[in-house]
């Protein structure tokens, strides 16, 4: 518990310049105006608080407009979004982190990561968030065996590690990779190209024409794989956008980069057709994102794609065998379980010891509570109709 | 050799593949050289100090593959030399990088001189071109990177010149970041060149010539002869570190 909120000073004294909610001003979050704002965030803290959490309305917050707001809320909410218990963090495996077999290819990528830091912050403040990354990362894979390092993980770790702090963001990045990010994981890539296979079948479906001119010039999805395996941290210099995307996939399925990407490429329709039908010009126009892409308006498209065409309609073409992934075939679970957690007051109680028994009673009656059905989109004005699409989470989801 | 189009990206070295494309008017060949070898010796820095004329001051994991293009005049004949900069990481060669190996022109293996075991990696490399069944005519050619870092090499010239030897491969050494190195980073790329140009007749589905988009007339390829070029500059399968000036690399 100690280490948590050292950790926390931590991450407020050092990046939080850049990172502080004050600085939002270039971030495509905007509420409308100021009252919109001070809604949103009651009705994020009102979700924080109720017992069990109110983790269905937590995602849809984190979808709607602007996300999370700041990271004073990231920090208190990522982890109900993960179910993870901020105060039941594991230690420190005793074991030296050089040791691991992925250890030296984490320090290059780490060393060489350097875009990834506020552009304003010391050199020494730098380092010590460098190192600290290396240990998270290293941390993450000594205490699971089954876990690969890839080239880009440390891509999405640097967004967990300058938000929450290291000993949070072990917590998180662990629970992370052994669900959302855990086919990418694998020894070798082959699931994770399995997952790509989702992109085209996905563009096909909204815009066959441009699937199309995509096939035909044998452009393939390795434009977008940066994309996908560090869930755009590796591919977007401003860090709020960054953010605001892992809200939105933090409170979603985890082929939801997959269909963000597909709304990437739609929104380039005209570029890509009016370019030459040839694969390395195709992939270099699609790989360089640019920077101001209307990030609400695609994450908005990517959550409509998802409903139009949810992974189970996909699957045959995508050639995926659905059972097959580990990411998705867990998503059920870890779906069921993320929405029965306790607001911290009582996590903090019950690591006290300060409950009663009778109290317990209470909390374990309200953890069978009948499932909840989940608006997986946010409703907002700006949405399409086929965004009011409410599913049973679990059921339908796969 | 004199380089064409010196516009450069803001964060990506080299012309902008689009631009030049949609404002090549003539028809160019374009060479496809892909770039491998383990992570972190420098493939980046190399393609980019080529291709931008500057070493980037940060670089990243290079996740999948990044394509960066130079404009060049090679005996007269204008010539697009497209780099094709791929992941090191074991995990990304055995199923993503596949997919490219089709159609190279050229391969440039590349090591670290100060990290033997980038240099011992090198087999494996070649075995993979071979998995992908490259044709054996295809030029390769051996690069060893970082010479600046002279008191830490740690592959000898002589072992490395011994295993280009075996390979039938020139063996370069050179630095990406040293810019007393800039001519000899531009002369390796521009040996591959003067190879390619001179390497055999044209099939016009061999060398894809480039068109502007939407133009009625679509330009067929010349059938270039296969006229003996100038070779005096050229490295290829020489035994000795070459320069554009057939100098010896100095480090
Ligand atoms: N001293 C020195 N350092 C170099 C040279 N070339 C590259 N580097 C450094 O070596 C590191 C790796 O360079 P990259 O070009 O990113 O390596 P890469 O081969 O592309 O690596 P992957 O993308 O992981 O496969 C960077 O920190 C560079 O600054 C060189 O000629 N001399
Ligand atoms: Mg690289």
């Amino acid at each position: 518990m100690n280490s948590t909120r050292k950790s926390r000073t931590l991450t407020k004294k050092k990046p939080s310049d850049h990172l502080s909610p004050a600085t939002r001003g270039a971030s495509p979050c905007k509420i409308d105006g100021d009252s919109g704002r001070k809604i949103k965030l009651a009705a994020i803290h009102k979700a924080l608080l109720s017992d069990p959490v109110d983790v269905a309305t937590l995602r849809k917050l984190a979808i709607s407009h602007g996300g999370l707001l700041n990271d004073e809320l990231r920090r208190k909410a990522w982890p109900k979004l993960l179910n993870v218990n901020v105060f039941e963090i594991p230690p420190k495996p005793d074991a030296d982190v050089t040791s691991h077999r992925d250890y030296h290819q984490v320090v290059l990528d780490v060393n060489r990561s350097l875009r990834r830091f506020p552009p304003g912050m010391r050199n020494d403040q730098r380092e010590v968030l460098q190192e600290q990354l290396i240990n998270v990362i290293v941390r993450v894979l000594l205490r699971n065996k089954q876990l690969h390092y890839y080239q880009g993980y440390h891509d999405i770790c640097v967004t967990f590690l300058l938000v929450v702090g290291q000993d949070l963001a072990f917590a998180l990045i662990e629970k992370l990779s052994t669900h959302h990010l855990r086919d990418f994981m694998d020894r070798t890539m082959d699931s994770t190209k399995h997952i790509l296979n989702y992109l085209l079948p996905i563009i096909g479906k909204a815009n066959p024409e441009l699937r199309e001119f995509m096939d035909r010039s044998t452009v393939g999805t390795v434009f977008a794989l940066a994309w996908l395996i560090t869930w755009y941290g590796h591919v977007l210099s401003d860090f709020r956008s960054v953010v605001r995307l892992y809200d939105f996939f933090l409170a979603c399925h985890p082929l939801m980069p997959v269909y963000l990407a597909a709304a990437i490429v739609l929104h380039r329709e005209t570029e890509v057709l009016s370019g030459e039908c040839e694969m390395t010009y195709v992939h270099s126009l699609l790989s360089k994102i640019p920077q101001d892409l209307p990030f609400e308006n695609l994450i908005s498209r990517a959550g409509d794609l998802f409903v139009q065409y949810p992974p189970t309609a996909l699957a045959k073409e995508a050639r995926l065998q659905y059972k097959q992934s580990s990411t998705l075939s867990k998503h059920d679970e870890f779906e069921q379980t993320s929405l029965r957690q306790r607001p911290d007051t009582i996590l903090r109680q019950r690591k006290k010891g300060k409950l009663t028994t009778s109290q317990l009673k209470d909390i374990n009656k309200k953890e069978h509570s009948p499932v909840v059905k989940v608006a997986i989109w946010a409703i907002t004005a700006s949405v399409g109709a086929a965004l009011f699409a409410v599913l049973n989470t679990a059921a339908e989801w796969m | 050799m004199e380089d064409k189009e010196e516009s450069m990206k803001k964060d990506d070295g080299g012309e902008d593949i689009l631009s030049s494309i949609e404002s090549s008017s003539k028809q160019t060949r374009i060479f496809k050289i892909i770039v491998i070898g383990d992570s972190n010796v420098g493939k980046t820095c190399l393609t980019f100090r080529f291709c931008g004329g500057k070493f980037p001051e940060k670089t990243e994991a290079t996740i999948g593959v990044d394509f960066r293009e130079k404009t060049v005049d090679v005996n007269g004949e204008t010539i697009k030399l497209q780099l094709w900069d791929t992941a090191g990481q074991e995990r990304f060669r055995k199923s993503m990088v596949q997919h490219y190996y089709r159609n190279v022109h050229a391969v440039v293996f590349v090591y670290d001189m100060t990290k033997m075991n980038t240099f011992e990696g090198m087999p494996t490399w070649i075995e993979e071109c071979e998995r992908h069944s490259l044709s054996p005519d295809i030029p390769r050619i051996l690069v060893g990177n970082k010479c600046d870092m002279n008191q830490k090499i740690s592959v000898a010239t002589s072992l490395a010149q011994k295993f280009a030897d075996a390979n039938q491969m020139p063996l370069f050494e050179t630095s990406a970041k040293d810019d007393n190195e800039v001519d000899n980073v531009s002369a390796i790329f521009m040996t591959l060149a003067h190879k390619l140009k001179s390497q055999k007749p044209m099939m016009s589905n061999d060398y894809p010539v480039l068109h502007k988009y939407g133009s009625k007339e679509m330009k067929r390829a010349k059938v270039i002869s296969i006229g003996r070029e100038p070779s005096s500059r050229s490295a290829v399968c020489s035994r000795s570190t070459a320069t554009s000036d057939g100098t010896s690399c100095s480090c």
